[in-house]
């Protein structure tokens, strides 16, 4: 399942979700606002609460709205 | 009637009364726009990390009536968007800070601060004015917050002493602080 990590208010993330659902894209709203839990993932896949965070495996991530490198992401799965 | 006699609300929705800041010097801060122009928020954890062990405290209150419409450099563009771009100091719920809807606090912190102008000196002075004049031209009248980063500086009586608006930089408020520490 393809996780964004993101919060409200946040252009770049609604672009990344746009952006999934144009490619038919199931994923998963992770809101590192409302949740401390989800903050606290964000900081351990990217080492930072900067978002939209896009992952597969909690292990590879894409930062911003990077369309090349989340076909990449997207690709690898 | 002072600051102490203000209750806000907590990121978790809890109640908390600005009495716990008695004695401090406290700077109010209108945040906002995670994303965008807002390197405010750096200096704003400077001041705090410089003075805060001399009883300085800054209150961050986000607020997204100015979201949107950001004006300044977009010479950089940012693909992301960072969570209060990391600051260490409180920062509350939520909330309107002009309109009639306005949280108390900023009605009482207006109310004791009017409205002088911008520093037209700043590089934002200009595409703020002009963004305000074809956006949102009520904001221009009266004393209401115009912009994130307004900022009220706060004595150790809970007092009102000074409002610098969003054309001052935070670090050019540091010598003010010094001067209540």
């Amino acid at each position: 399942m393809v996780k964004v990590y993101s919060f409200q208010g946040c252009p770049w993330c609604d672009k990344v979700k746009k952006y999934l659902q144009a490619r038919g894209v199931e994923y998963e709203t992770c809101d590192i606002e409302e949740s401390e839990e989800a903050a606290k993932e964000c900081q351990r896949i990217s080492g930072d609460l900067a978002v939209p965070v896009t992952t597969i495996d909690g292990v590879n991530y894409v930062v911003g709205f990077d369309k090349r490198k989340i076909d990449e992401l997207l690709a690898s799965a | 009637m002072s600051v102490y006699d203000f209750t806000v609300k907590t990121k978790r929705g809890e109640d908390k009364s600005l009495a716990d800041y008695k004695g401090k010097v406290l700077l109010i801060v209108n945040t906002a726009s995670k994303c965008g122009f807002t390197p405010q928020f750096e200096e704003l954890q400077k001041l705090y990390d410089d003075y805060k062990d001399k009883g300085f405290e800054v209150l961050g209150f986000p607020c997204n009536q100015f979201a949107g419409q950001e004006p300044g450099t977009n010479d950089e563009v940012q693909q992301f968007c960072k969570l209060n771009y990391g600051v260490t100091f409180p920062i509350f719920a939520k909330g309107d800070v002009r309109g009639e809807n306005a949280q108390p606090l900023f009605k009482y912190l207006t109310a004791q601060k009017k409205f002088e102008g911008f520093d037209m000196n700043h590089p934002v002075a200009k595409p703020l004015l002009d963004a305000l004049q074809k956006n949102f031209p009520e904001y221009l009248e009266g004393d209401g917050i115009k912009w994130n980063f307004t900022k009220f500086l706060v004595n150790r009586d809970g007092e009102v002493v000074a409002r610098f608006e969003p054309t001052t930089t935070p670090a050019a408020i540091a010598k003010d602080i010094e001067a209540l520490l």
